[in-house]
């Protein structure tokens, strides 16, 4: 028998830690080898006397201060389990939704559909939109009483500012139209006049514009509205343009860039 | 009647009824005491560490399981805060070891035993402080606690097989320390 592998057995002998046939083997070894009997003996002795190192008892304020503890931790959970009803209602509630996914679904889509109809019930009532109307409508009365004295302000720029509310206007009251029209033919600066000769093509299907167009052009006498004037002319295919360009042409000291074409402009339109 | 096994009483404290925890302590608080005293050999320390286990033991309730021993759990529990006691402990166990020896032997615990019986004890401490802590932690559990195999395997969350190779190593090491410092 192998004896180092024996002594490995001491311990486990000694604490009784064997199969029956493991211990059978060991005793019989034991009773062989004198080496291994005073390895055990030894060891036992060891074990035996670590059994009386003293230690001392257990001290009697022991149970008093655990009792202390579990009435102090009992207190801490009283404290925060005071709201716990409502607490345990919401995790039943969310335990209750996460663990239905089908559940979720359905609520979101009858939410989907409680929008849809509290939506358009919502549009079919006429209230909102008779407000929505008289309040557009203000709104456009304002914007045109707006254009309407910055067309008078002595600066150019806020000239053109009121130029260009005009386009936010979509349906130009007779006002509006004849405002433009003095500009168009009545102020200083070029550039004013471009932009309101601009702004009044928008309202072009209007009679009253074409024959306010058509009158303003022997009144131009800046080169870059007659041109403007003439391009829109073409555009617009107005045939009574012919006479008043004819008369421009008449003018001695006209453009001769102008002169070709307001001539091509005729030849277009005829 | 029949005594309620720990593991049902512990399950009943895990189900709210925190006073059944006492006679968990109760019966068990003095090995507890016992197990933490050998390895800190500080006595104040080791009642204090008692009531740290214990406190766990509430705080930690809903770990409990009830597939192992309540027993096991608590030393696993006793394990963890000597952990997180941590060095501090082992380096007052070191210093204390030569220092507090005398007196503790000279006590009133050994008042009848005779002076050699004295001598043996003194040296044998002083060889189980020069193991590796692992090695004391294992031979105390076993001796002083009285615990089998399968439940130190449990307790330090190692195999059976490996318990009884520690326990033979750590043994035959006592022995040797022992016998060498005894002559």
């Amino acid at each position: 028998m192998n004896c180092e592998n024996d002594k490995a057995f001491i311990s486990s002998w000694i604490n009784n830690e064997m199969t029956a046939a493991e211990r059978t083997a060991f005793e019989q070894h034991l009773l062989t080898c004198t080496e291994c009997r005073q390895e055990l003996e030894a060891t036992q002795q060891v074990w035996k006397l670590m059994g009386e190192i003293p230690a001392p008892a257990a001290s009697a304020d022991m149970p008093v201060q655990f009792q202390g503890m579990l009435e102090q931790y009992k207190e801490s959970q009283t404290v925060t389990t005071k709201p716990n009803p409502l607490r345990v209602l919401v995790d039943k509630l969310r335990q209750l939704w996460l663990l239905q996914p089908g559940m979720q679904l359905a609520y979101t889509i009858v939410l989907i559909v409680i929008g849809i109809g509290a939506g358009s019930l919502l549009n079919t009532q006429g209230g909102n939109k008779q407000e929505i109307a008289a309040l557009s409508s203000q709104v456009h009365e304002m914007k045109e009483m707006m254009m309407l004295s910055l067309l008078e302000n002595p600066s150019a720029s806020e000239r053109i500012r009121g130029v260009s509310y005009s386009s936010e206007i979509k349906t130009a009251n007779k006002e509006v139209i004849e405002a433009l029209l003095s500009t168009l033919n009545n102020d200083q600066n070029v550039n004013v006049r471009l932009i309101t000769l601009e702004a009044l093509t928008q309202y072009a299907g209007e009679p009253s514009v074409r024959e306010g167009l058509v009158k303003s052009i022997v009144q131009q006498e800046s080169p870059l509205v007659q041109s403007a004037l003439a391009d829109i002319m073409l555009k617009l295919q107005e045939k009574r343009s012919v006479q008043s360009f004819k008369k421009l042409l008449q003018q001695k000291d006209l453009n001769n860039a102008i002169r070709n074409k307001i001539e091509q402009t005729i030849s277009g339109l005829i | 009647m029949n005594p309620l096994t720990d593991n049902a009483i512990m399950l009943k404290v895990k189900n709210g009824d925190l006073d059944k925890l006492g006679l968990l302590f109760e019966r068990h608080h003095r090995s507890l005491f016992g197990f933490l005293f050998h390895m800190t050999g500080q006595r104040e320390l080791s009642e204090d560490m008692a009531q740290n286990v214990f406190y766990r033991i509430l705080k930690y309730k809903h770990a409990f399981r009830g597939d192992g021993e309540f027993k096991t759990w608590m030393y696993h529990l006793a394990r963890n805060v000597i952990n997180d006691n941590g060095r501090a402990v082992k380096r007052t166990v070191k210093h204390q070891e030569v220092t507090n020896l005398a007196e503790e032997i000279a006590g009133s615990y050994l008042a009848d035993e005779s002076i050699q019986k004295k001598q043996e004890l003194a040296l044998l401490k002083n060889a189980m402080n020069n193991l590796q802590p692992e090695s004391r932690e294992i031979l105390i559990l076993s001796k002083f606690q009285e615990l089998k195999y399968h439940e130190i395997a449990a307790i330090m969350d190692i195999t059976e097989g490996a318990v009884k190779v520690r326990v033979h190593r750590a043994l035959h090491q006592l022995k040797n320390v022992y016998l060498q410092i005894a002559n």
